[in-house]
């Protein structure tokens, strides 16, 4: 009686540990972070997700066109030097180190604002595919940063006048939707900065300088 | 009676039963351990959902790798294209530095590495829960303050940092650039032997460090590294909307565009 109640007692015991074992091993091969994500936050996630992965093809695309242009002019023997050449202005154009032109918005920021909110407006317009961005004037890039407390703001260690534009270049109607969506960016700036007043006003055409920075690091060397 | 005599009369199915209880206390305590200060869901539509986002994020490294492949093999094809040597030889060289500058060929160097944990706290009363996980906007906070500082290149959780980088919440989680990221973060900074020095005198980091890691706890961690390794970015540089100003750069444009 005694040696069945232990062995029942052990085998309890036994189908627990194997159930946690299961469960342990379950959870460390999910993604930890995806287990945090609730229905609807993994929605959002799976339609950003998307729409990168679809940007991420396109330029797959792009870039086998061009692997195969070189490889005809190759095969051909003519020289590849006007398609270097454009992907030379094109990386540049994309990096900051050249002046850029096209449609987008223009922000006017008029009040007390400071550098991390400056900057939050910059991330929302990157998020919506701002491909060039500048403030009073400065074309940004890694780098450069609007920094300092609200009525000292300095652009890439240059000081920033109140009220101070943010051009950005990119689709008009997506950059100024995402940016005056209910309850987004300016909606939120409304209600904690009351005395900021951001206007978005979308512009068929505008030119944005280039970088003066050197970009290329000091410290580090390529890897390739 | 010794305490050999004692042990040997302990049945056997005892001593089973407490090893087995002492590794049941160890898994519910890795159990509760791994469930961490984010919340867990359980909703049944979620399986699926995780599923797809999983799909999703390694259809994702594909297209990077897929991405980085071409690069190096136009980069290739460039470097021996035939034509005037010397135009080639110079267009060759400053698209090199332009790839540099852009963020499109990994660098080494010296450097720092920040790593940003969620806090082990407990919620105190008048705080939500989101106060006590890394945000996005301390993410920001971090790579703003290291550029202010003298960071040359940066990276996050292997993401470099470009100039049309975003970094976003969702949810309780953190996408950068095109990737999906979950904590712990490691901010990696490519700058010159110091700047962990500047990083940790500058008044704005110090402003951060308060807001957040002495009043919430969010777990800040630093290794100064004789060298760290920042990836390539393996994203879109297409260009849709903007047009280079003029013919764009002559063959000797100058390098860098210092």
């Amino acid at each position: 009686m005694r040696s069945r109640r232990s062995q029942l007692t052990v085998t309890v015991v036994a189908f627990v540990l194997g159930m946690l074992l299961v469960a342990q091993a379950r959870s460390q091969t999910t993604d930890p972070g995806l287990a945090a994500l609730s229905a609807q936050d993994l929605t959002v996630l799976i339609a950003n997700l998307d729409t990168r992965n679809e940007q991420l093809r396109s330029e797959v695309s792009t870039l086998e066109r061009e692997l195969a242009e070189l490889a005809d002019a190759d095969a051909r023997g003519d020289s590849s030097v006007d398609a270097i050449r454009e992907d030379l202005a094109r990386v540049r154009a994309w990096a900051g180190l050249e002046p850029v032109s096209g449609g987008g918005v223009r922000l006017l920021i008029d009040g007390p604002i400071d550098g991390a909110t400056a900057e939050y407006l910059l991330n929302e317009l990157r998020n919506a595919g701002a491909e060039a961005l500048a403030v009073g004037g400065i074309r940004v890039v890694p780098g450069v940063v609007v920094a300092g407390p609200a009525g000292a703001l300095t652009v890439d260690g240059r000081a920033l006048a109140d009220p101070f534009e943010i051009e950005a270049i990119g689709a008009p109607e997506i950059l100024t939707g995402s940016l005056t969506r209910i309850g987004g960016p300016i909606a939120q700036l409304a209600a904690t900065n009351p005395d900021v007043l951001v206007s978005v006003s979308p512009v068929d055409q505008m030119g944005l300088p280039a970088s003066d920075r050197d970009l290329v690091p000091a410290n580090g060397r390529p890897t390739l | 009676m010794n305490l050999a005599v004692r042990l040997r009369s302990i049945p056997s199915w005892q001593v089973t039963l407490g090893i087995a209880l002492l590794a049941l206390g160890f898994l519910i305590a890795a159990q509760l351990a791994s469930e961490g200060p984010r919340i867990r869901y359980t909703t049944q539509e979620r399986p699926p959902l995780v599923e797809t986002a999983e799909d999703l994020q390694a259809r994702q490294e594909e297209l990077k790798t897929r991405i980085l492949e071409l690069r190096a093999q136009i980069s290739e094809r460039e470097g021996r294209t035939t034509g005037s040597q010397e135009l080639v030889r110079e267009l060759d060289q400053a698209l090199g530095t332009a790839r540099v500058a852009a963020g499109l060929i990994p660098l080494a160097g010296t450097g720092l590495v920040v790593r940003l944990d969620d806090s082990p706290d407990p919620i105190a009363a008048g705080t939500s829960e989101s106060d006590y996980l890394v945000s996005a906007a301390d993410l920001r906070a971090v790579v703003e303050e290291l550029w202010l500082v003298g960071a040359e290149a940066i990276a996050v959780n292997g993401e470099r940092i470009t100039t049309t980088t975003a970094i976003i919440d969702i949810g309780p989680s953190i996408l950068v650039n095109s990737a999906y990221l979950a904590p712990p973060f490691q901010v990696t900074a490519l700058g010159a032997q110091d700047l962990y020095d500047r990083l940790t005198s500058s008044e704005g980091y110090l402003d951060f460090v308060q807001a957040r890691v002495a009043t919430f706890g969010l777990q800040v961690s630093y290794a100064e590294l004789e060298q760290v390794e920042i990836p390539a970015f393996a994203g879109t540089v297409s260009l849709r909307h903007a047009q280079v100003v003029g013919d764009g750069p002559a063959a000797s444009a100058p390098a860098g565009g210092g």
